[in-house]
């Protein structure tokens, strides 16, 4: 889960570290009380969780009342890729003289904690590894022994940085890697960590992606995950345990596994468009699999459905009992293929060939989805299927 | 024959006595696996599908001789059974569970590296070696003895993939599921190393997908060691950009984890790379695999 930027530099500052005075604001009118708190100059920053938000217009810097009135005007009025500006941040302008790049993820190649620097701040980490990675030094953490503040001595050499930084370099370093032990963070960033015209280090922006594995054990207070997803389909898929994401095709489709579904996805992207990703994990049974359905029907103009379920984990006689029986309550319409296989495979068969959905009993999910097109026919709409992030069309 | 398992391997099932434990416990007892004994802390001395519970896991082994473990364990309490696992011996550990903290991940796989442990997952289907036994959740439908070895990050499309060379009457050698979490117990060069050691595995196919650097890795590997011949096909050509998490792990090397990045790296190194699975079936029919 990731944290909204206000909430990332709050624990920031609860640890020490120097971030700018800053006030979140929902309207112009608190805007305008919060920069006469804090003083000209300020920028404004726009609280959605999307990445590249600055080229995208979600930060403005205004000198005064008038530059603000407008600048908060057209943040409240739009879209950040897709996602309403409901909250935005009134930071204090600070006095910049050099930005640098701070993050910690996790390596999963080495299974070992990573700590990133850069001299380039400000600017995507990918970016400057592709243009200029001599900028970037890296260095992995034991899992078993910590970091020690000798590796952010040994960043600061590697990065050439002035000795005159040591210290608050190596203390912002040590108290980033105790926040992202602490919230057991995949990702913990300061982009860009400034050098202050007075030689300070300060962090002004912050991400925090928390485990979502990890939300049950972590002791401090975390905002609910469910509110903060924008699409209300995406978060129904959430309330009932399943991933779902909105896609702008027209074919439903329910899958048991990730990798089988982006795989379905991607089959079925060859002739028609899917209308949405959704893979259960392996909790089924029969109303997880109705309350499937009831999710992906209520995009209304569906022209098909796939159910792409193998039987390892789930019991998938049970899944089809939930299809089926929504299907009838709610006379489904529309064809409806099911490629099934696996433990209970024959029952789950008669099952859904009992609710008049198509079974196909093969393992290529090519001859299912040709199965699907035929029924549907052409004319639908083709082709990958993009993302909808935004509340609003969906 | 096989590897990681073979008729040696006396499997014990941590997390028996629960609703998916025992549920797969009957299907790898079906399927001729030697499942010797379970385990439950404070259900030692009942049965599960005439298997016995013990308490603990060094009982177990001391009464069974068991050389393998699988997990049904609740997420939370994995990584203080997976050490218990470590401690009483065990030297093959399946973590069949999902949504286990990356923080405990990297705590097991620092342990099981250094105890000399193979251990696979989390959220992996487990490994099969068709037609002698199985570790894990993979349906025994559509599984056949022969010798093409599966490596798949996710579950389902390991069946997939054997599900489609099993109808062509191409079968496998044993299928393993590496685990789909960002970080895992063991990286896909090592799974693949062993099956080029494998006298009776005579092609590889990995089944990988978007995000992270696995299969970038496994690239450098294939070109430098693997004599036999691989195919890849990697899900997520569609994958929504930006529904995926960034690790700044692989970002660091320039790479971000893309299907068409990783689509190069194994096409670089000689790897044939599919683009709809159904296309296993071709390359099989190609290498005359069996």
């Amino acid at each position: 889960m990731r944290l909204h930027e206000y909430e990332a530099l709050d624990i920031f500052e609860q640890n020490r570290i120097p971030v700018p005075r800053r006030e979140l604001v929902s309207d112009m009118h608190d805007a305008l009380h919060a920069a006469g708190e804090i003083g000209y100059p300020v920028i404004i920053k726009a609280q959605v969780l999307v990445g590249g938000r600055g080229l995208a217009g979600g930060i403005r810097t205004a000198s005064n009342a008038d530059e603000l009135k407008e600048a908060a005007d057209t943040l409240f009025n739009s879209e950040i890729k897709g996602m309403p500006v409901r909250k935005a941040l009134v930071c204090q302008k600070v006095d910049i003289a050099t930005e640098l790049y701070l993050g910690m993820t996790v390596d999963g190649y080495s299974g070992k904690p990573v700590i990133v620097v850069s001299t380039e701040g400000g600017v995507l980490i990918e970016e400057t590894a592709k243009t200029s990675p001599e900028k970037i030094a890296a260095i992995h953490i034991e899992p078993s022994f910590g970091y020690y503040p000798y590796q952010a001595r040994s960043l600061l050499r590697m990065l050439g940085l002035e000795q005159k930084l040591i210290t608050p370099w190596s203390e912002i370093i040590g108290q980033l890697y105790h926040i992202a032990t602490r919230y057991e963070a995949l990702i913990a960033e300061i982009n860009p960590l400034v050098v202050l015209s007075n030689g300070a280090l300060m962090a002004v922006d912050a991400v925090l992606e928390v485990d979502d594995s990890a939300l049950s054990r972590i002791r401090f207070p975390l905002p609910d995950r469910v509110d903060r997803i924008e699409n209300p389909l995406e978060r129904r898929g959430r309330e009932i345990g399943v991933t779902y994401v909105d896609l702008d095709g027209d074919i439903g489709l329910i899958s048991s596994g990730a990798g089988l579904g982006m795989a379905s996805m991607d089959i079925i992207g060859q002739k028609m468009k899917p209308a949405n990703f959704l893979e259960t994990g392996g909790g089924i049974t029969a109303d997880l699999l109705y309350r499937c359905m009831e999710l992906i029907m209520m995009k209304p103009d569906l022209r098909g459905i796939f159910i792409n379920v193998y039987g390892g984990i789930n019991p998938i006689h049970e899944g089809a009992k939930g299809v089926i029986r929504y299907m009838q309550e709610h006379n489904v319409r529309i064809p409806v293929v099911a490629k099934a296989l696996g433990n209970r495979q024959e029952e789950t068969w008669e099952i859904f060939k009992s609710g008049g959905v198509h079974v196909v009993t093969e393992a290529a999910t090519e001859k299912a989805v040709d199965v699907l097109y035929k029924l549907v026919g052409p004319g639908g709409k083709s082709g990958a299927g993009r993302a909808k992030t935004g509340a609003k069309r969906a | 024959m096989s590897i990681l398992m073979n008729d040696s391997t006396r499997v014990i099932v941590q997390g028996i006595t629960g609703r998916i434990g025992s549920a797969q416990t009957h299907w790898m007892l079906e399927y001729g696996t030697r499942v010797v004994g379970g385990v439950t802390p404070g259900k030692g001395g009942t049965t599960v599908e005439g298997v016995p519970v013990f308490d603990s896991v060094l009982e177990a082994v001391k009464e069974t001789g068991a050389n393998a473990s699988v997990f049904f364990v609740p997420a939370a309490f994995v990584l203080d059974a997976f050490l218990e696992t470590i401690d009483a011996g065990v030297k093959l550990i399946v973590i069949v569970p999902e949504h286990i903290p990356v923080k405990d991940v990297l705590k097991m796989r620092s342990y099981a590296m250094e105890k000399g442990v193979f251990a696979l997952g989390p959220t992996t289907p487990g490994i099969l070696v068709p037609g002698m036994g199985k570790m894990g959740i993979m349906p025994a439908s559509l599984f056949a003895p022969g010798r093409v070895g599966i490596i798949s990050r996710s579950g389902t499309l390991s069946y997939e993939f054997a599900g489609i060379l099993s109808e062509t009457n191409v079968g496998q050698s044993t299928v393993v599921g590496m685990g789909a979490d960002p970080v895992v117990l063991r990286n896909l060069a090592d799974i693949l190393e062993l099956f080029e050691n494998d006298k009776d595995t005579d092609a590889v196919i990995v089944v990988g997908e978007v995000g992270g650097e696995q299969e970038e890795k496994a690239a450098g590997f294939i070109a430098r060691k693997m004599s036999k011949p691989v195919a890849a096909y990697i899900a997520g050509r569609y994958s929504p950009q930006g529904k995926k998490m960034g690790h700044a792990g692989a970002i660091v090397r320039g790479s971000a984890g893309t299907h068409a990045g990783k689509h190069e790296a194994l096409r670089a190194a000689g790897v044939e790379v599919l683009e709809s699975p159904i296309d296993v079936a071709k390359w099989a029919k190609k290498h005359k695999l069996k």
